[in-house]
């Protein structure tokens, strides 16, 4: 049952045989498919991986940017409130001199009118007193003298009241 | 002993043939190894036929069997060793797995044995193992590389020798002893009991098969090793 016989060569031939034919025709295609697809994969991941990375640096760049555009609205808005209010106080201070000059022009102005009346009154007052006085005392008291005198003594009436 | 070989030699035929003077050739083992050659190769070829990125069908069951196999052999021999010795290692564990169970397969029609249980046949795959470590041991080391047959001293050459030889003929022994006795038994359990009880042993067998064939490629990987890892 156990001879060793020219079997044994046949079979390292054969064996040989067969693995010269696969490793020729099969494994290499096989083996490089295999490979391929390997290096395939790693590939993948590591661009999906920088990818990654990128859309991360990206995102905080973005992130970065939004938080520089909100500091500068805050500022411009800070910067337009401030203008809003020196405008304010500006407009409230010319209002107030301004009035502050008006009322002093139309007090003035009162106060002239109302000397000029005070001088209409009294020239009035002169001119009817004589013309009453005249005509009550009628002939007696028409000389320059008596004139002057009802005059001083209107005068004294004008500056009593 | 005797008796089990006379009942050997009762059901286990090999057909030996004198093709010339003195040169003797089991063909019924001839027969079995160009059809599990055939077998092997027809597999191969229709999962490589188109390799695709993208595997299907018959490509990924070989491919698995491929990746099982590369891992291995990355772990054992490194990636330098697995370039070197991929096809060999995965030829040899093809060959020897369906060698292994094409005797198992229902004897309509034809004679069906394992070649493996054939010692010649096992014999001349482990010496192929032997002979393809020198290759490689030469290829990468020159011939240097039987320096390690006197190391540490000259003194352990024979014990060195003897494990060279004890190596190749305990892995051929064992693949030999499983495969025979297997098949043997099959024969036996078929005449004692023709029904179920043959089934459940011949599952068993293809699970032995498997592992034969597994134990014989890991001894062959672990063999080829030390060649790619000596100049790390």
């Amino acid at each position: 049952m156990i001879d060793i016989n020219a079997t044994l060569i046949a079979q390292i031939l054969n064996f040989l045989v067969l693995l010269v034919i696969l490793a020729k025709f099969a494994y290499k295609p096989l083996l490089q498919a295999m490979d391929d697809r390997r290096n395939r994969i790693i590939n993948d991941l590591d661009s999906a991986e920088q990818t990654r990375l990128d859309a991360e640096a990206l995102k905080e760049q973005y992130a970065e940017q939004l938080a520089g555009a909100r500091q500068e609205a805050t500022e411009i808005v800070t910067k337009a409130n401030q203008i809003a209010q020196n405008i304010h106080d500006e407009l409230v201070e010319q209002a107030r001199v301004e009035q502050e000059a008006m009322m002093a022009n139309a007090k003035e102005r009162i106060e002239q009118e109302k000397q000029q009346a005070l001088l209409d009154i009294r020239t009035e007052v002169i001119k009817l007193s004589t013309l009453i006085a005249g005509k009550i005392v009628n002939q007696k008291l028409n000389s320059e003298k008596d004139q002057k005198l009802v005059g001083n003594i209107a005068d004294d009436v004008l500056d009593r009241r | 002993m005797e008796v089990a070989e006379a009942a050997g030699e009762g059901v286990i035929h090999y057909l030996p043939v004198e093709l010339f003077d003195g040169v003797v050739i089991n063909m019924q083992t001839m027969y079995m190894s160009w059809l599990t050659m055939a077998v092997v190769a027809v597999i191969v070829f229709a999962a490589t036929r188109k390799a695709e990125i993208i595997p299907s069908g018959i490509q990924n069951v070989v491919e698995v069997f491929i990746d099982w196999l590369n891992g291995l052999m990355e772990g054992n021999m490194g990636s330098e060793g697995r370039r070197a010795a991929a096809p060999f290692v995965i030829t040899l564990f093809l060959y020897l797995f369906i060698g292994n169970e094409i005797g198992l397969l229902p004897q309509v029609g034809a004679h069906l044995t394992s070649p493996t249980n054939d010692i010649n046949v096992t014999l001349g795959m482990a010496i192929t193992v032997s002979l393809t470590v020198y290759v490689f041991g030469v290829m990468r080391n020159g011939l240097g590389y039987f320096k390690h047959f006197i190391q540490p001293s000259f003194l352990f050459l024979p014990l060195n020798l003897l494990e060279e030889l004890s190596k190749p003929t305990t892995m051929a022994l064992r693949l030999f002893g499983n495969i025979l006795a297997g098949e043997i038994l099959l024969i036996v359990l078929y005449k004692l009991a023709p029904w179920v009880i043959p089934d459940i042993w011949i599952g068993f067998s293809l699970i032995v098969g498997f592992i034969q064939a597994f134990i014989f490629t890991m001894l062959t990987m672990t063999a080829i090793a030390p060649v790619f890892r000596s100049h790390h």
